[in-house]
């Protein structure tokens, strides 16, 4: 008896979902980025806070997730938007065409900056690109000049640069699957690197080595991968003083009364300063669009109008309130107007 | 080690004089057989995978009579009891030959259904199992599945009177919706008594069904054992020689499968035909 | 032979005996040691966890006298009308002296976005307020909260602190005025998640735990009992029952993200089911519950005492009868303990419904089984992560209610495993 009527339970559970599953989606479907995760979802809060749509549903899967979904294919199944810390890579893109995804809108919406932060209780650190290089490559130069690559011989800061304390290189930072990873390693090591002339001239010749040099983190323990959560990473720094961590400029902002953020080429991490453009470790946010989707989906349009609108990703918007760094005026407008025209993105 | 038939065997058995068999001659003794038996089994052979357990046994079971089973642990007894209502059904790698026949019906043919064969052939086993539930449902469950009740009251009253056949009425007609499994041994093992004759039985099979039981319950299963020979042919296998002497009107001594001698409970007590019979009744082994 | 006299035998046993009795009492120690290291790292985990989340239990509500002008509010067009103009304008009249964009907007900032909101779903719902002036108890801004509960500093030097001294300032004037109060924080148990901690609630990811685990138990307890049944009660035993028992203890000890990349391809990809409902993830947490639940099932049904089985059969039943009413009810209380393992250990996985996308950010509450939702652990894992700093004591209070869940679901299967178990 009691089977039965569990059997038919189920049986309804499938009958049902079976029956919507054809029906329309009435919501928004985002995946992407874990870093543009914390500006896409208030967006969408306000959204659905303040429009008779519903709340539109970001999902946290990765840059290269994301778009490893938002390029399955076209119709309701699949998502309409997908999130990222980075542009879309001509092989997405080609994925994209190959199942139907033809026309992609790109938009860009501000910046974030990756911050090397200590502990308060410690003076800040005064880096360059260079020292990060040195001090967190797995392979660097001879520092007799000699154009060859030694394992990276250099335990303390004042090792790498005499004008850095003497303190052990102690760096918490997140993984490889982290896309916080990935621009790091290409803005400040990659930075890093260039100021060597054989190695920035290998660019050209041998670039896959080139990137090698520039983009492997040394792995004798200088670099500690403390996983994806940047608050582990914030409280691992109050409790050790002299470890330095990697993360985004929002967690900085967030916690500024314990940590304070590394001068990098002589330029704090403040909120102008990344804005500006001074401070060089900062990337793009991005997210990325089916047009075709658009018409289909309720209250996709209001929702991309409330992302690019002043008011959110404004100077004064409230995506700055959560650490977003906004585009500068012109190129704010010019991300509107794309918006607005659907226009699609050729690689 | 036992090629002839049982005719032969039977034929001799008969002729044999008062003489003692040796210990090595494995062949029935005694009367197997009766004249109007309830049930008949020819030539039974029993095996657990390539292990046999039983040899060539046959034997009658005659009407409202008592058939003891005695021998030595091991002996097979129980297994052939088992035989008896196709329980070994349930073990997959025992194997059965032979014909056992209940009122000349073969029990192991091709057309016979062993649920409705287990209700005329019932059982009660050497623990008492009663059913984790009420006393009216352990003895009402039967008459429930086979659907012996036509109503309420028809079941009620075959649970009362399977109760009071079993001698069990007077002392628990109060607490009929109490568990069974509350009752104290003796009284369980009646309850389990109740159960098996609340579906009519033909036969009801006992498999030691005092070992676990104190000497006055086994005294008050015993009067009952006697008291429902009236109505039923029972085969009970026992370890206690005196119990099969108070209950039964034939013994049957079996050893390391065969079975060695059959006959007059009396006669197989007091003047044993075979060595290994009275080697076992005079404490020598077992 | 034993040619030892009782004597020596006595003083043989004596000698060892000290030794004997010396082991045992290590053993007793290091037995009870390990229960007080456990019992010790469990009350740390408590005491963390209360200590952390139990401030977020209360919530720093602002009092504002809203008057509902008739001029901002249309009453043709009421989702539109400037709600947060209204929670401006008042701030402004409470502090006229404020002047200049920068200390207005640190103004603005004492309260939350919720505030307007609220003063949205109250015209909504009785637009008679429109024109008169009513007291508002709104919530506050989480730094203002955090400043309230203790956890931001006055001492900090005023650059690294979130609250600024101007704002100290006019939340000690709310203070004198009775405006400002700590009051016990409802939105935690009614709202779904949010991006401001003030506003995030625990009632989405509970809902969608709740229909997630209903599909989970629907689906693995019946499949799991009839499995286990047949199984060890009436499939042959041969070579492929074998390989079966075999792959279904190995599927026991498969990581669950497995699970959900099964999931994601035969449901998702294959069925067309929508992405992120509790449907999927019940499906897929099925998939993991299931071996855990036909191994103590068949283990259950192993212990059942073949006299049992014996006097059914003994009495004409057949073989599904036995089954059915004798062995499957005694073997029930330890079915029902596998499936409540099974059910715990749905309830605290976030690896498999990563892939089917349940581990996004929802609003709106789930109401059925094919709405997007989030389940609790996943909601924990979510704002553990959060840059925000008032999400440390919401993420510790939705462990204290994941934990409660727990112990609910434990003493449900507590109750019902005493009431098969008759104590016959």
């Amino acid at each position: 008896m009691k089977r039965k009527l569990a059997a038919i339970a189920a049986a309804a559970i499938f009958a049902v979902s079976a029956g919507s599953a054809n029906a329309a989606r009435d919501y928004v479907s985002v995946v992407g980025s874990s870093t543009v995760y914390p500006f896409a979802t208030v967006v969408a809060e306000q959204f659905g806070k303040t429009t008779k749509f519903k709340t539109p549903k970001i999902e946290s899967t990765g840059s290269g997730g994301g778009m490893k979904l938002f390029c399955s294919g076209i119709g309701i199944q699949h998502p309409d938007m997908t999130n990222s810390s980075r542009r879309i890579k001509k092989s997405e893109f080609d994925q994209c065409q190959a199942n139907g995804v033809q026309d992609v809108v790109e938009v860009k919406i501000g910046y974030d900056g990756i911050v090397l932060a200590n502990s308060k209780k410690t003076a800040p650190f005064q880096l360059t690109r260079k020292d990060i290089f040195l001090a967190l490559a797995k392979d660097v130069p001879d520092p007799s000049g000699a154009e060859k690559l030694i394992p990276n011989p250099y335990k303390t800061w004042h090792d790498v640069n005499p004008s850095l304390p003497d303190t052990k290189i102690e760096v918490l930072g997140p993984p490889p699957t982290s896309g916080t990873r990935d621009a790091f390693v290409e803005l400040a090591m990659e930075g890093g690197g260039k100021n060597f002339p054989w190695i920035k001239a290998m660019k050209k010749v041998d670039k896959k080595r080139y990137k090698a040099i520039c983009h492997t983190v040394r792995e004798d323990g200088a670099y500690i991968e403390a996983g994806e959560n940047d608050n582990l990473i914030v409280q691992k720094l109050e409790a050790n003083p002299n470890a330095v961590g990697i993360f985004g400029f929002s967690f900085l902002d967030q916690n500024s009364d314990f940590i304070q953020g590394s001068f990098i080429d002589g330029v704090e991490p403040t909120f102008e300063e990344i804005a500006d453009g001074k401070y060089p470790v900062s990337r793009p946010l991005y997210f990325y669009v089916k047009k075709s989707h658009v018409d289909i989906i309720p209250g996709m349009e209001g929702f991309l109008e409330e992302f690019s609108s002043e008011k959110a990703w404004g100077e004064e918007g409230y995506l700055t309130d959560r650490g977003l760094i906004p585009m500068p005026d012109a190129e704010r407008k010019q991300m509107h107007d794309d918006v607005k025209q659907l226009r699609p993105l050729e690689m | 080690m036992m090629e002839q038939t049982e005719e032969i065997r039977g034929e001799k058995s008969e002729t044999r004089d008062w003489e003692v068999v040796s210990r090595e001659d494995r062949r029935t003794v005694g009367i197997p057989f009766v004249d109007n038996p309830r049930m008949t089994c020819r030539n039974i052979d029993v095996y657990y995978g390539d292990e046999q357990a039983i040899q060539d046994v046959s034997v009658d079971i005659g009407n409202n009579e008592v058939l003891s089973m005695i021998g030595p642990s091991g002996c097979g007894k129980s297994t052939f009891l088992r035989c008896l209502n196709r329980m070994n059904d349930t073990i997959d790698i025992c194997r059965i030959t032979g014909e056992i026949c209940l009122d000349g019906m073969d029990i192991y043919g091709g057309e016979i259904d062993v649920v409705p064969l287990r209700a005329q052939i019932g059982m009660v086993f050497q623990k008492p199992n009663p059913f984790p539930k009420s006393i009216y449902d352990n003895v009402a469950y039967g008459p429930k599945i086979h659907g012996l009740a036509a109503n309420k009251t028809d079941l009620d009253e075959i649970v009362e009177t399977s109760l009071k056949k079993a001698g069990l009425w007077k002392e628990i007609k109060d607490r009929m919706d109490q568990p069974g499994t509350g009752l104290s041994g003796g009284q369980q093992q009646r309850l389990c008594i109740a159960r098996a004759i609340a579906v009519s039985p033909e036969v009801i099979l006992m498999d030691e069904p005092c070992s676990a039981l104190d000497p006055i319950a086994t005294a008050h299963v015993e009067d009952l054992i006697s008291e429902l020979r009236k109505q039923y042919s029972i085969v009970i296998v026992t370890h206690s020689m005196q119990q099969a002497a108070r209950v039964s009107q034939r013994t049957a001594y079996f050893h390391l499968g065969d079975l060695i001698e059959v006959g007059e409970t009396e006669r197989v007590f007091t003047n044993p035909r075979h060595q290994l019979t009275e080697d076992y009744i005079t404490g020598r082994f077992g | 032979m034993n040619n030892k006299t009782p004597d020596s035998s006595r003083q043989l046993i004596q000698k060892k005996l000290a030794r004997r009795y010396r082991t045992e009492k290590w053993f007793r120690r290091l037995g009870a040691m390990a229960v007080l290291i456990s019992i010790a790292f469990l009350g740390i985990l408590l005491v963390t966890i209360v200590g952390k989340g139990s401030s977020a239990f209360q919530q720093t509500f602002v009092k504002l006298d809203i008057h509902f002008d008739a001029e901002v509010l249309d009453v043709k067009n009421l989702s539109r009308a400037n709600y947060p103009g209204l929670v401006k304008s008042n701030l402004r009249s409470l502090f006229p002296e404020v002047k200049g964009r920068r200390d207005k907007k640190k103004l603005y900032n004492l309260v939350s976005n919720g505030a307007a909101f609220q003063l949205q779903d109250m015209v909504m719902g009785d637009t008679s307020i429109i024109g008169r002036t009513k007291s508002v108890w709104v919530p506050a801004s989480d730094d203002v909260d955090l400043f309230f509960k203790g956890k931001i500093s006055r001492d900090v030097v005023e650059s690294n602190r979130r609250i600024k001294d101007i704002q100290l300032k006019w939340i000690d004037r709310l203070q004198t005025e009775n405006r400002i109060e700590k009051r016990l924080n409802t939105t935690f148990f009614t709202a779904g998640d949010s991006r401001d901690p003030e506003l995030a609630g625990i009632r989405g990811a509970l809902s969608g735990t709740i229909l997630t685990l209903i599909v989970t138990l629907a689906l693995s307890f019946p499949i799991g009992v009839a499995t286990a049944v047949y199984l060890e009660e009436f499939a042959p035993k041969n070579k492929w029952t074998d390989i079966i028992e075999v792959n279904i203890n190995n599927l026991a000890a498969v990581p669950s993200i497995v699970f959900g990349l099964l999931g994601l391809a035969v449901y998702i990809n294959f069925f067309g089911l929508p992405r992120s409902v509790p449907l999927v993830g019940g499906l897929v947490l099925t998939l993991m519950t299931l071996p855990t639940i036909i191994i103590s099932g068949r283990a259950a049904l192993k212990a059942v005492p073949p006299s049992i089985r014996e006097a059914a059969l003994g009495i004409g039943a057949s073989r599904m009868q036995m089954v059915m009413h004798h062995v499957l009810p005694l073997a029930m209380p330890g079915m029902l303990t596998g499936t409540i393992i099974g059910m715990a250990q749905a309830l605290g996985e976030t690896a498999p419904l990563l892939t089917i996308g349940m581990v996004a950010f929802i609003v709106d509450i789930p109401g059925s089984f094919i709405d997007p939702a989030t389940v609790m652990p996943v909601q924990i894992y979510l704002w553990a992560d959060s840059p925000e700093r008032a999400f440390v004591e919401k993420t510790s209070a939705a462990i204290m209610i994941l934990l409660l869940f727990l112990i609910s679901m434990n003493a449900v299967a507590v109750f019902l495993r005493k009431k098969f178990e008759k104590s016959w």
